[in-house]
């Protein structure tokens, strides 16, 4: 059997494992979250590595891949260099294929994101595939990133001026705590009611609200009015709290394993666990392929279809 | 080490640098904050008022500043002159920044923002 195991910085309350079959191999799928204790997560990897076929690292990106350029985030790569043996990923490669296919099958076969559908995306810097394929199918999109980050209301709406400001600010931010940037650890279980009714409007104003579930979830307001969340790492309580506050339909771009939606590094290391080559030798391509090999493709819940707002 | 002549200059350049930014003006609308820069090599100290989205600059000390900026001169003045970022002094603890997380990382963007790549 296999062993992939997600590390996270996120809570331990969200820890699980699953055992599942993927293209004829038994895979058993765990995720360990460390509270936002950084230390706690460098000795975990530390007495994981090669000792499992993958490692996925949650609560925390490596490579921020804007375009052409990749920003590393110190305090990711420090945790990805506890690890010597076992591959580890952190679910750029897989952002940047699967939830870009993602946007443009629901566009394609399943008429969501129609041009001019109006979608919040919480945070466009941590999954820049996404944002671009968004823009792409002609959607109006807010990128939230300095609002929901920063705490400045300056929705950006285009991938130009993301690009632009991604320049000006990635080179430093990245060597910031991780904490300061992302909500780690405790912080996921609270909600930030402050930031959540000041900024109310703009997820009042979304048809589709796309992106990082737990900054989704740490701005969400007590009642939603049929949106479209677009999203993954949703807990089967998750599921529920969508649909008891009005959300209209849950698409997760992650395959359900067992009632849950898992991250971007968990099924990342899960391919590599398949592919079996060098992390430095995958390519996008190699990701695609056996993505279509496993007919992965968004799981779509619809919670209430006649409030469902015009996204769908 | 700087002076307080050149240190008070690197703000001047901060600010007319603010100045020409609509768009962080636009940005700063809804945060109205006041900053004390204090050198701990020579006396200086000022304060930065930030108010509608438009910046002040004055000498001395607030009464009460929602944000505390403490460095060496030399570190102000590469600072306010854009000649570094704020996020490797900080971290190393050159750059004392006393204030609400938030405000700090927001006052970080903004510098950014003034002089990023």
């Amino acid at each position: 059997m296999k062993k992939v195991v997600s590390v996270s910085l996120g809570s331990s309350k969200r820890d699980h494992s699953v055992e599942v079959e993927l293209l004829g191999q038994q895979f058993q799928i765990s995720r360990i979250g460390t509270d936002g204790d950084f230390n706690r997560a460098i000795e975990t990897l530390r007495q994981l590595d090669g000792r499992v076929d993958a490692i996925g690292l949650g609560g925390i990106d490596v490579y921020l891949i804007i375009g052409q350029k990749c920003y590393t985030v110190r305090d990711g790569l420090k945790l990805m260099d506890a690890v010597r043996k076992s591959p580890v990923v952190d679910g750029s490669g897989l952002k940047n294929t699967l939830e870009r296919e993602a946007v443009r099958t629901l566009a394609k076969k399943h008429g969501f994101l129609r041009p001019g559908t109006k979608v919040l995306m919480v945070s466009a810097l941590d999954r820049f595939g996404m944002a671009e394929a968004l823009a792409e199918v002609g959607c109006a999109v807010t990128f939230g990133d300095m609002i929901f980050t920063a705490g400045i209301p300056y929705p950006v709406t285009t991938i130009t001026e993301l690009e632009e400001l991604a320049g000006k600010l990635l080179p430093e931010l990245v060597k910031l705590p991780f904490h300061m940037l992302y909500p780690t650890g405790k912080k996921q279980e609270i909600s930030d009611r402050d930031k959540a009714r000041k900024f109310l409007s703009f997820y009042e104003e979304a048809e589709v609200i796309a992106g990082d579930f737990h900054l989704i979830k740490r701005f969400l307001p007590e009642t939603l009015n049929g949106q479209v969340i677009l999203t993954n790492t949703t807990t089967k309580d998750d599921v529920e709290h969508l649909e008891k506050i009005g959300a209209g339909c849950l698409i997760t771009t992650t395959p359900e394993l067992q009632g849950r939606s898992f991250g971007a590094n968990v099924m990342e290391a899960v391919l590599v666990a398949l592919l079996e080559k060098p992390t430095e030798m995958i390519q996008a391509r190699d990701y695609l392929d056996i993505l279509k090999q496993l007919n992965f493709a968004p799981r779509i819940k619809h919670f209430n279809e006649e409030k469902c707002l015009k996204a769908t | 080490m700087a002076t307080h002549q050149e240190i008070r200059e690197s703000l001047q350049a901060f600010l007319d640098n603010y100045q020409k930014n609509e768009r962080l003006k636009t940005m700063n609308r809804d945060w109205d904050r006041i900053i004390l820069v204090r050198a701990t090599d020579v006396q200086f100290e000022h304060t930065i008022s930030l108010k509608n989205g438009e910046l002040e600059i004055m000498e001395g000390a607030p009464g009460q500043a929602d944000l505390t900026v403490v460095s060496d001169s030399e570190t102000l003045a590469d600072l306010f002159y854009g000649d570094i970022a704020p996020t490797e002094p900080y971290m190393n603890g050159t750059l004392k920044i006393s204030g609400s997380e938030d405000d700090i990382l927001r006052l970080d963007f903004i510098s950014l923002m003034i002089w990023g790549e």
